[in-house]
């Protein structure tokens, strides 16, 4: 018995170790001077500085490395940019995602099952090539270079799995509970904004937090379409930066850009998990 | 619903449309006419193109390999995390990372970490690596195993958490019974907890695919194309947007699409059937 139990704290130290250990590993580095990086450890750091996060900031005196000036990056804009890009993603997911999932999933109109699966299988399009057509259509939307292009492309990659998961919700939440707040002399968009909504709420953090995920993951959508360096992301800027020369700065930038969200989603973990259960739960 | 199905088919219908008109073309930058109807003239190159095969044969065991990783990966974490005890919350957590971690930012780094481009304490021993790997797999083998363990660390993480999920969705009574009508911890692996897993573990996967491209799409566009191992959406891009031989290029994307719809036929099959089940009752 003990021994089984401390190999189950073995196997659960390993996994942290999996999940943590990158994470570390390029912390550690983005932490470290010029020298420390060459000369130093490559698991620890002696002598941590700040310098390279700062330098993220910095807007005066572009500092020369060897023959070549470096220019400054403006990373609080793109930090500004990646949060509008972000939270209008997630919240126009959401917005479109909410109706279609409950009339899909309550409503039930003739080929509910096909529109589910057909929105599901826009997953296998490749993106490849699809760009330039995908630009063509946001020229003509006059949405060029702006992040309304972003939002719009995110949306439509996020949305299919929310779709799915808040609609298998819907679909398994008994009748009875709209059904009795309409005896109370409810409204049925009454019954849907005051119990049903608030009651999914678990499953709409868990479609919200996807709906960051994905669009956190993306880099070649955003570097197509945003070419205003004023415009751009944090992964579009950080991507144009001479990773070669500046290599640890843009290391720092990508830890730095990423606290937000993973405190975001380590405050929603749970709630995540409990929201994509209570989609699959049978009959719940 | 209607908005969400224009947002999704709208933004997408014309796209695709227009690449499937352009890939029965010889639409490219170098001719000087309009674009003429060539009808499946590019696809049949295809078949006789070497370099065709050979992407498609990379691309197949890029699939294969980062999916069965992430799902054995992801299935073993989730079990673990599925048992009560000490210290689970953070190991959740840490598991949780990954994924949380937003990728389009964090693969840079990753990128850059383990295929150092300057002299730093860790281009030795990165270097060592990539050395053994190229050896093997020939030049730009690291480069691209690197990207594939990014894609497995991240997926694995959204599997785990995603199956501890469904894990929890299964009620406990089916695990009880099993435990009393099963004889080792192996055989009930095998014969509940898997099957009931089932319909979860194909929506993982088929998740798993469609972001095993984004993940190296990210990186290649990001190192200039200098992962030199061709897949089939590398080699479309360079023919299409670099070379201007978009019908080309639109024509290799897309020969990807039957096996796509193949496997999600599969998985609907397996993740849908349930519902397609009690729909009919």
């Amino acid at each position: 018995m003990r021994r089984r139990r401390a190999g189950r704290a073995m196997l659960l130290l390993l996994a942290a170790l999996y999940g943590v250990f990158p994470v570390y590993y390029v912390t550690v580095q983005s932490l470290k001077t010029p020298e420390e990086d060459v000369f130093g450890n490559p698991l620890y750091v002696a002598d941590p500085s700040f310098e390279n996060y700062t330098e993220l900031f910095a807007t005066d005196g572009a500092p020369v490395r060897g023959y070549v000036v470096v220019p400054h990056v403006p990373f609080a804009i793109w930090v500004l940019n990646s949060t509008i890009v972000l939270t209008a993603t997630v919240a126009l997911t959401l917005l479109a995602g909410v109706p279609a999932a409950y009339a899909l999933g309550r409503l039930r109109p003739p080929g509910w099952r096909w529109w589910r699966r057909a929105l599901l299988a826009t997953y296998v399009v490749p993106h490849t090539i699809l760009f330039i057509p995908i630009y063509q259509v946001i020229i003509r939307l006059g949405l060029d270079d702006s992040h309304g292009a972003l939002v719009l492309i995110y949306t439509t990659m996020a949305l299919p799995f929310c779709v799915w998961i808040l609609s298998a919700y819907y679909r398994h939440l008994p009748r009875e509970i709209e059904e009795s707040a309409l005896v109370e002399g409810a409204t049925p968009s009454r019954a849907f904004w005051r119990i049903v909504l608030p009651m999914s709420r678990n499953v709409l953090v868990a479609a919200g937090l996807f709906a960051l995920g994905t669009a956190a993951n993306d880099f070649m959508l955003a570097s197509i379409f945003l070419i205003d360096r004023d415009q751009q992301t944090v992964a579009a800027g950080l991507g144009v930066m001479d990773v070669s020369l500046e290599e640890l700065v843009a290391v720092a930038g990508v830890n730095l850009a990423s606290i937000p969200i993973v405190i975001l989603c380590a405050l929603f973990a749970r709630t995540y998990v409990r929201g994509i259960t209570a989609a699959m739960v049978e009959g719940a | 619903m209607a908005p969400s199905l224009l947002l999704v088919l709208g933004v997408l219908a014309y796209p695709v449309a227009w690449e499937v008109w352009v890939s029965l073309t010889d639409f490219s930058s170098r001719s000087t006419g309009p674009p003429a109807f060539v009808g499946l003239a590019n696809y049949a190159r295809l078949a006789s193109d070497v370099d065709f095969w050979s992407a498609l044969l990379t691309t197949a065991t890029y699939f294969a390999a980062t999916t069965a990783a992430k799902l054995v990966l992801g299935v073993a974490l989730a079990l673990l995390l599925a048992r009560p005890g000490r210290g689970r919350a953070l190991v959740f957590l840490a598991v949780f990372l990954p994924w949380a971690y937003p990728g389009g930012v964090s693969v840079i780094g990753w990128y850059w970490m383990l295929n150092p481009p300057i002299t730093t304490s860790y281009s030795t021993f990165m270097g060592g690596i990539k050395y053994a790997v190229d050896g093997v797999l020939g030049t730009g083998g690291w480069a691209f195993t690197s990207v594939a363990l990014f894609n497995i660390w991240r997926g694995s993480s959204f599997t785990a958490i995603f199956l501890l999920a469904g894990l929890n969705a299964i009620p406990t009574e089916l695990f009880e019974y099993a435990e009393l009508e099963t004889r080792s911890a192996w055989q009930r692996l095998r014969a509940v907890t898997l099957p009931l897993l089932r319909p979860y573990m194909a929506l993982a996967v088929f998740l798993s695919f469609t972001t095993a491209f984004a993940d190296l799409a990210n990186v290649w566009m990001l190192t200039g194309g200098r992962i030199v191992f061709p897949v089939l959406g590398t080699q479309a891009y360079w023919l299409g947007i670099k070379a201007g031989q978009l019908a080309e290029g639109a024509a290799r994307s897309l020969s990807l699409v039957p096996l796509l719809v193949l496997a999600i036929l599969l998985l609907f099959r397996w993740f849908d059937r349930r519902e397609a089940e009690d729909g009919a009752a």
